[in-house]
């Protein structure tokens, strides 16, 4: 026994990969993955919640000609906004992608912001203000503008969590080793999260 | 040497309190879930909140679903939709697979009424069908004083607009009568830990095996073993507690939000 070279068995070596396994989960090997797709999911909770917006916007647009026919103007930025914001093509890479994830909130705000200027005018028409499709889809829009902000504040957190994943150790060292393609995903500023959504008054 | 090494601690220790104080001064504070019924602003009087608590109670065993009424002292700065969301993720209102939660939120120092809807109601109790509950149940009681008017009404209106589909729950429920999420999960993590046991003796016992033999290889040889670990991240937790309707304390079952239903004010 005592002059026999030791050679681990296959059952210690096996062991011992659960181990480093193990190990390895502990030292936070799946974190960049997880947080990224956790933060993907988030985006595309905002990307749901920005379509869903566009999607009420046509039936408010009808319902607002209806009794406020002079107010063409307004009603076209409306239109020309949400058709603008529509025409950009996302998906999960745009997080990654600087220029792009800005052309897309860009739009988006420019959305708002005629949004917003369009239910001002709308004061204007107690007619309207007290139609019931009027207000259902009031309703609708402000817990659509609601949900945006969820969304956005829990993809802001989701992205925090993921970028300073990639740049605090011990993921630093993942970052660079095993998990190359994995970049830094973009996020919405400060600024733009304390804007406030259109808020109406009855 | 000794001097820098002190600056160094003190600046560290800095650090951390400004953590501290960002912190605090990020983060809500909410009022404990007491029961069905939190009334922190003191609007209700004893029978009402007794007669709410049945109702809802009552509302939880025929549909599973969670609704909670909150009247809150003060919104803490900040726009009530913000404080709802928060405060029914917090509270963990409604199962925690279907999030079938709602909040009924009144702040009577800032004049604002809210129901809050968990992702699991947002089809039947819609932004616009919330918003009629305010404007047309709640806001003309609460004009006139009549708080326990106002949510009464308000909470009968919520409970008929989300039991549309009541038989279809009731249904669901009893095909499984023992869907107790706090059991399953201390089940699977004993069968893990039973795996794990079991797995650790075997390597254990065949490895004595090995050094009797001597080095003789055996059959297939056996690859990594990567042992899933249950209820990752936070997401355990709450649901040990719920699954329990009516059993005296009352507690959140996980569900979540965001940011869901409609406001108003008086």
């Amino acid at each position: 026994m005592s002059h026999t070279v030791y050679i681990p068995s296959r059952i210690q070596i096996s062991f011992f990969t659960v181990l480093t396994g193990l190990l390895l989960t502990g030292c936070g090997v799946n974190n960049i993955p997880t947080y990224d797709e956790n933060a993907k999911a988030k985006w595309s909770d905002v990307q749901n919640q920005y379509q869903r917006r566009a999607d009420l916007i046509p039936n408010l647009v009808e319902t607002v000609k209806g009794y406020a026919t002079q107010e063409r103007e307004v009603l076209t930025q409306v239109t020309e906004a949400r058709a603008k914001a529509s025409q950009i093509k996302v998906d999960a890479s745009t997080v990654t992608d600087p220029a792009k994830f800005k052309e897309y909130l860009d739009a988006q705000n420019a959305l708002t912001g005629a949004l917003g200027r369009l239910l001002v005018t709308v004061e204007r028409y107690p007619d309207l203000k007290s139609n019931q499709n009027f207000l259902a889809l009031q309703s609708q829009l402000e817990g659509t503008e609601n949900r945006i902000s969820v969304a956005r504040r829990d993809y802001i957190d989701s992205v925090r969590a993921y970028n300073t994943e990639l740049k605090t150790f011990p993921g630093l060292i993942w970052a660079s080793t095993l998990y190359r393609s994995y970049k830094p995903m973009e996020t919405f500023t400060v600024a733009e999260d304390v804007t406030k959504p259109p808020t109406v008054k009855f | 040497m000794r001097c820098r090494s002190r600056a160094l601690l003190a600046r560290a220790i800095f650090g951390l309190l400004l953590c501290v104080a960002a912190f605090a001064g990020y983060a809500l504070t909410f009022p404990e879930l007491t029961g069905r019924v939190v009334d922190d602003a003191g609007v209700l009087d004893a029978s009402t909140k007794a007669a709410l608590e049945r109702k809802l109670a009552e509302f939880e065993t025929n549909t599973t679903g969670q609704l909670v009424v909150v009247t809150l002292k003060s919104l803490e700065g900040t726009s009530i939709e913000d404080y709802g969301y928060q405060l029914g993720r917090h509270w963990q209102i409604g199962q925690k697979e279907k999030n079938t939660g709602a909040l009924l939120i009144v702040a009577p120092n800032e004049r604002k009424v809210r129901i809050e809807v968990g992702y699991g109601f947002e089809g039947t109790l819609t932004d616009a069908v919330s918003k009629l509950i305010i404007e047309n149940s709640i806001i003309p009681r609460f004009r006139a004083n009549d708080f326990a008017g106002g949510i009464g009404r308000g909470v009968d209106d919520i409970i008929q607009a989300v039991s549309v589909d009541s038989d279809e729950w009731k249904a669901r429920a009893k095909q499984r009568p023992d869907d107790q999420p706090g059991l399953v999960d201390l089940l699977a993590l004993l069968f893990f830990l039973f795996i794990f046991i079991m797995i650790v003796r075997s390597v254990a016992r065949q490895g004595r095996g090995y050094a009797q033999a001597g080095a003789g290889r055996r059959r297939g040889a056996r690859g990594p073993v990567f042992l899933p670990i249950p209820g990752s991240r936070g997401s355990s937790g709450s649901s040990w507690s719920s699954g329990f309707p009516g059993g005296g304390g009352f507690s959140g079952g996980g569900g979540s939000f965001g940011g869901g239903g409609a406001s108003g004010g008086w």
